[in-house]
């Protein structure tokens, strides 16, 4: 087991060299750069930009200015933003709390949802409920993030009142205290509602397809010959089988939790590695971009790996080395 | 494996397209806006202000309230340094406008006034400020002439990368101190704690509004050297000034909160405390509905959903950008510094001046700016006062019938029958217009709008968007790609256009290369000429704006206008075209019970 995640960790060098290419040469394909678009002549002039432009490298050869990158990237150098001016390690950290916050209380709305829906579902197979379960999960997937995010905030919001609109937690706050981690958990409930009850469709219908196929097989008939009552049967014999094929997405989840979610974090102006990220495309803030990007494709690559570690363990019959 | 190579490949991909996405969400509506309601739109405004009016009478009597909250939202997220020696966009700005003030401000044409500091000037190169004595900086330090020395020494330090070293650059010696060959800048001359002489490198009509004006915090700054003040909290978020409210509390891209800054040198401020708060744009209206932001920044396109809100009264106070559609007549060479070579396409003036009656600008303002825009004739926004009177500008308006003639008498005619003009070679003729492309699905169609004019009145045109990184860059370089391109510039309190239209300048983005126009541009800020006379610069830019009417180097579109949306329990605003009065009168009329 130890040689294969060190084999596995070895082979993650060279990928992410490629990678670190791919994500470079994307950034540059991106037309303009962080200086070009809409210019406020009152607040600038082209002298300046014609400097800065110099000043940054962005006049260098191409194959210079990924050399720079690459080189203070290995030794932990992310550089600065262009739009925030500080270190870009600075800037995730600020906004990594969030993130994780709000990833980590999706994924366990993810979970209930669907540990409640599929196990419903897979115990009563082609029923109305199953397929009433059945139809919200593709309404679910069918809607995307964006629009969910609007109605959420139009209906429990405006006109409820039940759920904050904005932000991360209460204005005027102390961190710190517990008023203040109820407000928090206030805020990031619609956001994490949003990502996590529209996306467990494909965890939900996993989980029932297994339930329906387990309680086929022969252990279950024993089971239920020796006079086993239905729920245990479900319960235990059945949902312990059928959990397996879930905790490969244990890995994937991951990279969900960290990435932060690009359109509702925006929607919600919820301060996370999301809105970040998608401002540092719009302008075109290569330090932030690029190191985002890295580090996403290197929590890839982990999740991966946590994945198959994991499927060997819950399941011996898969051999890794 | 090879999914998570291809995963990375999609994000960078997915994100740019959504990244679009989220362009098209904040702007949906302008659509449906385009005809329907305008004229109800105008009621209600009128009538909401009619309210205030009794309702600013009705104050006026037992005086503005003191205490309470003013929320004031804003719809993207401030980057970057807050400090205003370093702020970069027009967000940031947002909030440091409570927090931190000029020595000079600007009245409604956009003279200079004094605020903090008081001057005098003889022959517009030497200048003698004297500052407010006895004005308290929000940690306690007493405000100096130092405080603006070290700004500008900052601003000028060859590790200081913000844009503001244009100015400082024309302060006598800034140049040699920013070179290293000197250690201070030759052109400060302290006098005493609250008095300095300021020489320039030579006279200028327009030395004092090119100067910057503001004072940086030399304690609070101290100890960081200048290459990193930009990125230190201190710039950051922890900004101080002199202003009516100090920073307390901040939470980066979320709220700023302000309160009060009980000893401003003005007098109290009557609010307890100010929130900039930021707010998604698909939220701001049900954020206003809902009371929960108090005063915002519109897009014209929101203004008539927010103007049906009972509680809000929608308010516009012209603004100084406006838009327009220019012709590329030549190629520059940014390293000589001139225009190299003539284009002929476009060259002819009348066909220009056609293009420009066949617009129906007025109809394009209503379905697009939801009617937020005045119709403009010349570069210079009307607020402005070296703006021209619109009776000594031709108006051009829409008018298809004299559009067609203008292109007859050019030379410009339809000689095979396929119903539009060739040109007066006979060839086929098509302008090929250019606008840039956000992901915002309105900016295709009012292109479009405007290439349909064109077409109406017998003029072939092409509509091509292009990514909007792409679109400045490829102007100012003169690719081949832009022919005819729609632009906008926003002005300053600098009347000076030349800047934009000088042919020795990058920004001439048509690259109108006229002699006269160059010359009068000159004139006006020639010292010798003009003196302190603003009568005579006047008169000046009003003869460079009938050339500039005439000669139609681009079709000025509009001037658009500032749009908020206040709640009505607000009170003691005032504003003109430099923007909001000072938020020191600003009350809530329920602040007292909070």
């Amino acid at each position: 087991m130890l040689k294969y995640i060190l084999r596995r960790l070895l082979g993650m060098i060279p990928m992410l060299l490629l990678i670190s290419i791919v994500v470079f040469s994307l950034a540059m394909f991106m037309p303009g750069d962080p200086l070009s678009g809409e210019i406020d002549p009152t607040n600038t002039d082209p002298e300046y930009i014609e400097e800065m432009r110099e000043r940054l490298g962005y006049n260098n050869p191409v194959h210079v200015q990924y050399w720079d990158w690459i080189t203070n990237f290995l030794q932990g150098e992310f550089g600065k933003s262009t739009q925030y001016k500080v270190q870009v390690s600075e800037l995730i950290q600020s906004r990594m709390l969030n993130t994780l916050f709000l990833g980590i209380t999706s994924i366990i709305i993810t979970y209930i949802f669907a540990f409640i829906m599929g196990m419903t579902a897979g115990r009563r197979p082609y029923t109305k409920l199953d397929h009433l379960i059945g139809a919200f999960n593709y309404f679910g997937l069918a809607v995307p993030n964006y629009i969910a995010g609007v109605v959420i905030i139009y209906f429990f919001s405006f006109k409820l009142g039940w759920i904050p609109f904005s932000g991360s937690h209460e204005i005027g706050l102390e961190p710190g205290t517990l008023e203040y981690w109820i407000s928090r958990f206030h805020h990031v409930l619609a956001p994490a509602l949003v990502l996590g009850a529209l996306s467990t469709a494909s965890y939900t219908q996993f989980l029932r397809n297994d339930i329906i196929e387990s309680s086929r097989k022969d252990f279950v008939r024993t089971a239920r010959a020796k006079g086993t009552s239905e729920s245990k049967i479900y319960n235990s014999h059945i949902l312990r089988n059928s959990v397996i094929p879930l905790i490969t997405f244990l890995g994937f989840d991951i990279v969900t939790i960290v990435n932060g979610a690009l359109i509702t974090e925006a929607i919600f102006t919820y301060p996370g590695i999301g809105t970040l990220f998608l401002g540092s495309v719009q302008n075109r803030d290569y330090a932030v971009l690029m190191t985002l990007t890295m580090f996403f494709s290197l929590l890839v690559l982990l999740g991966n790996l946590v994945a198959d570690i994991l499927y060997g363990i819950v399941d011996p019959r898969i051999r890794l080395d | 494996m090879k999914k998570s190579y291809w995963l990375v490949a999609m994000m960078l991909v997915l994100a740019l397209f959504l990244a679009a996405c989220g362009g098209d969400d904040s702007e949906e509506q302008s659509e449906e806006e385009g005809t329907e309601e305008d004229s109800s739109e105008e009621e209600s405004t009128e009538e909401e202000s009619e309210e205030t009016e009794e309702e600013s009478e009705e104050a006026a009597g037992d005086g503005p309230v003191q205490g309470g909250t003013l929320v004031y939202a804003i719809d993207s997220e401030p980057s970057g340094p807050l400090d205003i020696n370093f702020y970069g966009s027009a967000t940031e700005a947002e909030i440091n406008q409570f927090v931190q003030e000029g020595f000079i401000e600007y009245d409604e044409e956009f003279n200079p006034i004094p605020h903090l500091a008081e001057w005098e000037t003889e022959d517009e190169q030497v200048f003698n400020f004297k500052i407010q004595e006895g004005v308290k900086w929000h940690n306690g330090d007493e405000l100096t002439v130092h405080d603006w020395v070290f700004a500008l020494e900052t601003l000028a330090h060859p590790d200081y990368t913000g844009p503001r070293w244009s100015n400082v650059q024309t302060v006598e010696g800034a140049v040699d101190f920013r070179n290293g060959d000197a250690d201070e800048i030759s052109g400060l001359n302290v006098i005493s704690d609250y008095e300095i002489e300021i020489t320039f490198d030579q006279p200028r009509v327009n030395n004092l509004i090119n100067l910057w004006t503001y004072p940086m915090n030399q304690s609070h700054f101290e100890g960081i050297e200048v290459a990193e003040m930009e990125e230190s909290p201190q710039a950051q978020t922890e900004i101080v000034g002199t202003g009516p409210f100090v920073m307390v509390n901040s939470s980066a891209g979320e709220y700023y909160e302000l309160e009060k800054n009980p000893d401003y040198w003005q007098g109290e401020p009557n609010l307890d405390g100010l929130t900039v708060r930021v707010v998604a744009n698909t939220s701001v209206i049900g954020a206003l509905e809902n009371e929960e932001i108090d005063m915002v920044p519109l897009h014209p396109t929101q203004g008539e959903e927010a103007g049906t809100l009972e509680n809000v009264e929608v308010i516009t106070y012209p603004g100084v950008s406006f838009y327009y559609v220019g012709f590329k007549l030549g190629v520059f060479d940014n390293d000589a510094k001139e225009i190299v070579e003539e284009k002929d396409k476009y060259a002819n003036k009348q066909l220009r001046q056609a293009l420009w009656h066949a617009i129906d600008r007025e109809e394009w303002i209503d379905a697009f700016f939801g009617g937020y825009g005045k119709v403009l004739n010349a570069p210079i926004p009307t607020s402005h006062w070296i703006a021209a009177d619109n009776s000594e500008l031709n108006q051009y308006e829409y008018d298809p019938e004299k559009a067609k003639e203008l292109l007859e008498e050019a030379g410009y005619v339809d000689v095979n029958d396929d119903g539009f003009v060739e040109d007066p070679d006979g060839n086929e003729f098509v302008v090929n217009f250019s606008h840039y492309d956000t992901g915002n699905p309105t900016f295709e169609t009012r292109a479009q709008a405007i290439v349909q004019y064109w077409q109406d009145v017998g003029v072939n045109a092409e509509l091509t968007m292009v990514e909007v990184s792409n679109y400045y860059d490829m102007i100012d370089n003169d690719d081949p790609a832009i022919e005819a391109y729609f632009a906008g510039w926003s002005v300053g309190a600098d009347p000076d256009p030349t800047a934009l239209w000088g042919s020795d300048q990058l920004w001439n983005q048509p690259r109108w290369n006229n002699e006269e126009s160059d010359q009068l541009m000159a004139d006006a800020l020639d010292v010798d000429i003009v003196g302190g006379d603003d009568d005579k610069r006047l008169e000046l830019y009003t003869e460079w704006q009938q050339l500039f009417n005439e000669e139609a180097p681009g079709l000025i579109i509009t001037e658009l206008e500032q749009v908020y949306a206040v709640n009505n329990r607000v009170g003691g605003l005032e504003y003109d075209v430099t923007g909001f009065n000072n938020a020191m009168n600003w009350y809530v009329t329920d602040g007292a019970d909070k």
